[in-house]
C-alpha cells in the first residue's frame, strides 16, 4: 500500500508510509495499525520496566473485570510477559453482583481468558461478604463507588493469595491515574495519593499499573484493531460519583490543552519525591476486629462493614 | 450519514458538541486518524469509548 494511492483525506504513516489510524502528540506523528500497535505495548513494557513492576518467578493477578482496560491489559501482558523470564499471569474477575452489567463483562472475560489461554478464576460478593452489592447498596447508591472500591479491594487480595499471586496488576490508564489526583485535591486528601503510592510492605501484595501512562483513548483503539472491542453495558453505579464529573472536565481539558492529564500524574510524582524523605510512614497494624494488615485500628473494610450496621 | 462537507474528522465532532478524545471514528469502515477529512460521500462511524475496565 506504501507506494499506492491513499484515499483522498487520509494520512501515511511516518514509519512505513501505509494508511494512518493515529495521529500521536508529542512529537506529532501518524502511525499505521502496525506500528500504533508496537508504540502501544513498547510503552507498557516500558513503564513496566521503569517502574521495576515485574521480577523473575513474579506470578501476576491481572484483575479483570471484562470491561476495556483489564482487557487491553490481559491482551498486552499476554504478549510481553513470555520475553520476561518465569513471569506468569493469572486472571482474577470480581462478580460484585450488578444486575444488567457484570453478567457481560464476566463472559467477555471468560472468553478472553479462553482465548489467550490464561488461567482465570471468579470471585464473587455474594461468597465473600455474604451479599451482592446491589443488595449491600440498596438506598445508599450515591456512595456506591467508595463502599465498591473498598470491598472490591478486600476481594482481590483475597482472590490473588488465594491462587498464589505475588503481585495484582490492575487496567488503571493514564485517565484514572489523573483522574483520582485531582479528585483527591478536590476533596482535600492529596497526601492519600502518596499514602497509597507508598504501600511496600510484607503484608500486602503489591499492586501494579502497567497502564498508568497510556491515554484511555489509546487503549480503545488498540482493542478495535486486535480484533479484542467489544460495545459492553456501563456500570448503572457510575452517574452517582464523583469521578465522572471530573472526568468530563478533565477529558474536555485535555483536548483544548494536550498534555493536562500528564501534567497532573508529574506534579503528583514531584510531591512524592518531596515528601520521600520527610514523611515517616504509619507503622502497619493488625485490625483489632479482622487482624488484616492497616493503619489504624479498624481496617477499611471493617469500618465500612460498621458504617452500613 | 453525515453530511460533512470537506471538513477534518475533528471539526465534525466538535461541530457535534462531542470532545474528540472521547472517541474514535471510522470512515468507510476503516479506522481513520482525526486529521483525517471526509465529505458528504462518506459513512463516517463515530464510536464512543466506554467508561471503567
Amino acid at each position: 500500500m506504501s507506494g499506492q494511492d491513499l484515499p483522498a483525506g487520509m494520512s501515511r504513516c511516518v514509519l512505513c508510509g501505509e494508511p494512518a489510524v493515529a495521529r500521536l502528540r508529542d512529537p506529532a506523528r501518524h502511525l499505521c495499525a502496525a506500528h500504533f500497535t508496537g508504540f502501544f505495548e513498547e510503552r507498557v513494557s516500558r513503564t513496566i520496566a521503569d517502574g521495576k513492576m515485574v521480577r523473575p518467578g513474579d506470578r501476576i493477578a491481572v484483575a479483570l473485570s471484562g470491561g476495556k482496560d483489564s482487557t487491553a491489559l490481559a491482551l498486552v501482558l499476554s504478549h510481553l510477559l513470555p520475553a520476561w523470564d518465569d513471569v506468569h499471569p493469572v486472571a482474577i474477575t470480581i462478580d460484585e453482583g450488578i444486575a444488567g452489567y457484570r453478567d457481560e463483562t464476566l463472559r467477555a472475560a471468560q472468553e478472553l481468558t479462553s482465548r489467550l489461554g490464561i488461567e482465570h478464576h471468579t470471585v464473587s460478593f455474594a461468597e465473600l461478604f455474604g451479599k451482592d452489592l446491589d443488595r449491600i447498596l440498596a438506598g445508599r447508591e450515591q456512595r456506591a463507588c467508595t463502599i465498591c472500591g473498598i470491598l472490591r479491594k478486600k476481594a482481590l487480595a483475597v482472590a490473588a493469595g488465594r491462587y498464589g499471586a505475588t503481585k495484582i496488576a490492575t487496567g488503571h490508564n493514564l485517565d484514572d491515574e489523573a483522574q483520582s489526583v485531582l479528585m483527591n485535591a478536590l476533596r482535600g486528601d492529596l497526601p492519600r495519593l502518596i499514602r497509597d503510592a507508598g504501600r511496600e510492605n510484607p503484608c500486602f501484595i503489591p499492586r501494579i499499573k502497567p497502564l498508568s501512562l497510556t491515554p484511555e483513548r489509546e487503549i480503545a483503539l488498540y482493542l478495535m484493531l486486535c480484533d479484542a472491542w467489544k460495545e459492553l453495558p456501563e456500570c448503572p453505579y457510575t452517574r452517582y460519583a464523583l469521578r465522572a464529573e471530573v472526568r468530563g472536565m478533565l477529558s474536555k481539558l485535555e483536548y483544548q490543552h494536550p498534555g493536562t492529564m500528564l501534567h497532573l500524574i508529574e506534579s503528583k510524582k514531584k510531591i512524592e519525591r518531596y515528601c520521600a524523605g520527610a514523611q515517616v510512614p504509619a507503622a502497619i497494624r493488625r485490625c483489632r476486629e479482622c487482624g488484616d494488615p492497616c493503619s489504624g485500628e479498624l481496617c477499611q473494610l471493617c469500618r465500612l462493614r460498621h458504617s452500613l450496621g | 450519514m453525515i453530511d460533512a462537507g470537506a471538513r477534518t474528522v475533528e471539526q465534525v465532532l466538535v461541530d457535534l458538541g462531542i470532545n474528540p478524545i472521547e472517541v474514535i471514528v471510522s470512515r468507510n469502515g476503516r479506522l481513520v486518524p482525526d486529521d483525517a477529512v471526509v465529505s458528504g460521500d462518506d459513512e463516517i462511524r463515530i464510536i464512543r469509548i466506554a467508561h471503567g475496565g
